[in-house]
């Protein structure tokens, strides 16, 4: 059996190692992106639904149609624009959590399976 | 004599997916210039703790020590410069390049190509040979060596190998392992991921068991030979 010597007296390279972890920067752990993703595309989306209403409320309370075609630019397009990116967002992120969790499970039943299949062997 | 300061030692550490939790309190010690093979079948969590380990996942509890100091929140670019190298599984070269690009690509550490050619011929000759041949028309075996050898000229502290017999002959992983051993007597630290076991325990200083995301059992390859030899691996003997 070829085996090294465990234990052995720290060579240079690895108070070098020593020195170099020690001198490493380390940063608080991060939220996940894929969280902010999802509160992203949920604030864009209601940020848009609440465009699109106040641009309808201000133009539907004004008789002069250059300020209506202004709320309707600025606001209409703009909340659909926020809105459809918002929604888009939203369903990629959830459904990519959604489509891991299933991945994962017919990883687990598959296991499960196998773990059955060895009991019923050894019996 | 005090204990030396384990180069990589790994507490209660737990990982996940998304929401999906894969990693339920993982602990090992890995002590200097040894190897240690981490086993377990297929999808029991042993390439997401070299993960965690090189940085690519943060964990969402426990603590990794490096040389007694918690590492965990370091970049994975901050980890592999201070010597800790990974060599992935499916080799992790650039199969379109040639041998010589290969190695090319590693001077990016400071280290010229001169120098980074004649170490990494010295340890694997066959690839002086193949120098000029595109990596990816090479055996499995010639590419691992590749992939072993740009680790090497890197000067790693901490080596972590993730399945370096998939895919590969008997004999040429038994070669393989043979260099693992060099190497860790080198003064290196490995921790060598692997689902079949018998040649790795041979090279192996300690051994750990990994079963639904946890390390059942920790020991030395004797001690581990009998365990293995159950059901875990689904029938394979190991």
């Amino acid at each position: 059996m070829t085996t090294t010597d465990q234990g052995a007296a720290p060579s240079s390279r690895l108070e070098e190692f020593e020195r170099e972890i020690n001198e490493l920067k380390v940063r608080a752990q991060a939220t996940g992106p894929e969280g902010r993703l999802l509160i992203l595309g949920a604030v864009l989306l209601v940020a848009g639904l609440v465009l699109i209403a106040v641009a309808w409320v201000r133009a539907s309370g004004t008789n002069d149609f250059n300020d209506q075609i202004s709320y309707l630019i600025s606001g209409g397009l703009g909340g659909v624009g926020a809105a459809v990116v918002g929604c888009a967002l939203y369903v990629r992120t959830a459904m990519s959590r959604y489509l891991r969790y299933w991945l994962i499970r017919m990883v687990y039943e598959q296991r499960a399976q196998t773990d059955r299949i060895v009991e019923a062997l050894k019996k | 004599m005090p204990e030396p300061t384990p180069v990589l030692e790994l507490s209660g550490v737990c990982a996940a997916y998304g929401r999906i939790e894969v990693l339920h309190g993982v602990d090992f010690v890995i002590p200097p210039a040894s190897v240690f093979a981490l086993l377990g079948p297929n999808g029991a969590g042993k390439s997401t703790t070299l993960k965690v380990v090189s940085g690519q996942m943060q964990p969402t509890a426990g603590q990794v020590r490096m040389m007694g100091r918690p590492v965990a929140g370091a970049s994975t670019e901050a980890l592999a410069r201070t010597g800790v190298c990974t060599i992935p599984e499916g080799r992790g070269i650039f199969p379109s390049l040639t041998v010589r690009e290969n190695l090319r690509m590693v001077t990016y550490a400071g280290v010229g190509l001169s120098a980074v050619e004649e170490r990494a011929y010295t340890q694997f000759p066959r690839l002086k040979e193949r120098r000029r041949q595109v990596a990816g028309t090479m055996s499995g075996g010639e590419q691992q060596m590749l992939a072993m050898a740009r680790a090497l000229t890197t000067n790693p502290a901490l080596l972590l190998l993730d399945e370096l017999s998939m895919g590969l002959a008997p004999l040429i992983v038994e070669q393989l392992f043979e260099l693992v051993a060099q190497i860790a007597a080198g003064g290196i630290s490995i921790l060598i991921v692997e689902q079949f076991a018998a040649t790795v325990l041979e090279v192996a200083n300690l051994a750990g068991l990994m079963l639904h995301g946890r390390v059942q059992q920790v020991g030395t390859p004797a001690e581990l030979h009998d365990v293995l030899s159950g059901a875990y691996l689904g029938g394979v003997d190991a």
